[in-house]
């Protein structure tokens, strides 16, 4: 049985798609407040300098907006690729592989955005 | 059913505008910016590792894309932002039974309201 | 005297195991007549080795379904002067995404497998409208009359030529079968949920609405593919926040 290729369970795709579906709306907010923030009110033709970016990040709930920004577009950007993926009818071994990658994938660009978050904040 | 077991043939297939209605743009302009979005997203987390390293390597950094072709794919970006974000509110929506006879409509709208706000950023990204 | 056109009729031919060509015919067309008939007059006079399924010429059976200026089409009521006009060029090719037997004739054999998976019945008696009552729009029929209606999908396959998606997932189940599927409703078969909520059921579907554009009938897919998604994003949301019941373990 170890050598089997995982068969997608009944319910799953339902899952996957309303996680997309909710983070999607989420995602939208968030990235327009962090584009207007970040490619329209920066002095530097919309962008922020290296202090500006700092001294926003002092306010709490910056980081927790940007966190939660962060998880949502990170969950949202590899379930869509995965449907893609799944439009192509890839063999269930290689499915299997390609969901470890983006498990993997994703958990680490979360850990390594969540650092980064914390490393911004803590330079003011 | 018959489909050419040649995968680059059948991602091709996905963006042949010939005989497409309105929707198959809808669709071909989701595809399209979610890759471009998720090539972006990835691209975009490793440079802002700049930030961590000090003031010095992130303003560097900001004189690099004042660069006139990576200023266009940043309006790119905004573009593809507006453009994958409403479509996709679009079909959320529809999803749930909500406005399915207007979906055409509906597309023709946020295609209006992307070029919009696509103007107002360009215009503060290269004029003001 | 009826109008006359002068049209030129290019028609993709292929024979099994031949590169597929093009064959053009110069021809008069009365413009108020089907593209069908113009098929039938190339069979009849010019080649009879033209292959091309053909049945009621009226909208009924589904089977002259074919692409026309790159266009799904049922051509029997397909008037040539929608497609063309005066001195100009119309170009007929066979549906996309079914295998070719011959020219413009494909083989329909995993549509109609797909729809009888789905149970749906093209002829649907008084008591099948009572079942699916809930899930149809509401319609003129009184369900108390004892009537045989036809169900309103011909299995053309129109719209499985038109999906993008059908072109390039092949276990897609595709609109015709998840319409059908949502005709026959999901309370007549408990499986169907799965297989409609499946990898190959409703979330391939992208939105294109390419099927409900060449639809010739009043199927309208893409909403009844959205119905079904709303319906199970609503058996997900109940099996999350209902309780669980006990399961009684027998000893």
């Amino acid at each position: 049985m170890i050598n089997t290729p995982s068969v997608p369970k009944p319910g799953e795709s339902t899952t996957l798609w309303l996680i997309k579906l909710l983070t999607g709306p989420i995602l939208l907010v968030v990235a327009l407040i962090h584009m207007a923030v970040n490619h329209y009110i920066g002095s530097i033709g919309g962008l922020l300098s290296h202090a500006e970016v700092v001294a926003y990040y002092q306010s709490w709930y910056i980081p927790v907006m940007e966190a939660i920004f962060l998880t949502t577009v990170i969950a949202h950007a590899l379930i869509g690729v995965r449907g893609i993926i799944l439009d192509l009818k890839p063999a269930p071994a290689l499915l299997r592989i390609l969901d470890w990658i983006f498990v993997v994938v994703g958990v680490g660009f979360v850990i390594y955005g969540m650092w980064l978050l914390a490393a911004v904040a803590a330079l003011g | 059913m018959n489909t050419n077991p040649n995968i680059f043939t059948r991602i091709l297939s996905w963006f042949d505008p010939r005989g497409k209605t309105l929707g198959t743009y809808g669709f071909m302009l989701n595809r399209i910016t979610a890759l471009g979005l998720t090539l972006y997203l990835f691209l975009h987390l490793i440079v802002l590792g700049t930030l961590a390293q000090g003031p010095d390597a992130y303003d560097n950094f900001l004189k690099l894309i004042e660069n006139p072709i990576l200023k266009f794919g940043e309006l790119l970006v905004v573009a593809a932002v507006f453009l994958h974000g409403l479509n996709g509110i679009r079909i959320g929506l529809n999803s749930f039974g909500i406005a399915v006879p207007r979906q055409r409509e509906f597309f023709i709208g946020v295609v209006v309201l992307s070029l919009i706000a696509i103007a107002f950023f360009g215009w503060r990204m290269y004029f003001a | 005297m009826a109008e006359q056109w002068n049209i030129t009729l290019v028609i993709r031919r292929q024979k099994q195991g031949q590169q597929p060509y093009d064959q053009e015919f110069k021809m008069e067309a009365n413009p108020d007549e089907n593209v069908i008939d113009l098929v039938e007059r190339v069979w009849a006079f010019h080649d009879k080795t033209l292959n091309y399924a053909h049945a009621c010429h009226h909208s009924t059976c589904g089977a002259c379904g074919m692409r026309v200026n790159n266009v799904e089409k049922l051509t029997c009521i397909t008037p040539v002067r929608s497609v063309v006009s005066n001195g100009g060029t119309l170009r007929v090719d066979p549906m996309r995404n079914f295998p070719v037997i011959s020219d413009l004739a494909v083989d329909m054999g995993e549509l109609y497998r797909r729809m009888e998976l789905v149970g749906h019945h093209p002829v649907n008696s008084d008591r099948q409208e009572a079942i699916q009552k809930e899930f149809r729009p509401a319609g003129p029929a009184d369900p108390g009359e004892d009537f045989i209606r036809l169900s309103d999908c011909i299995e053309c396959g129109l719209c499985m030529s038109a999906c993008p998606i059908v072109g390039s997932t092949p276990d897609y189940l595709g609109p015709a079968p998840l319409a059908g599927a949502h005709q026959a409703g999901l309370a007549s078969n408990p499986k169907l949920l799965d297989i409609v909520g499946g990898t190959d059921g409703v979330w391939r579907c992208h939105s294109a609405y390419e099927c409900t554009a060449v639809c010739p009938s009043n199927v309208d897919p893409g909403w009844r593919i959205m119905e079904l998604r709303r319906m199970l994003i609503g058996e997900k949301l109940k099996s999350w926040f209902s309780p669980r019941k006990s399961v009684e373990v027998s000893k």
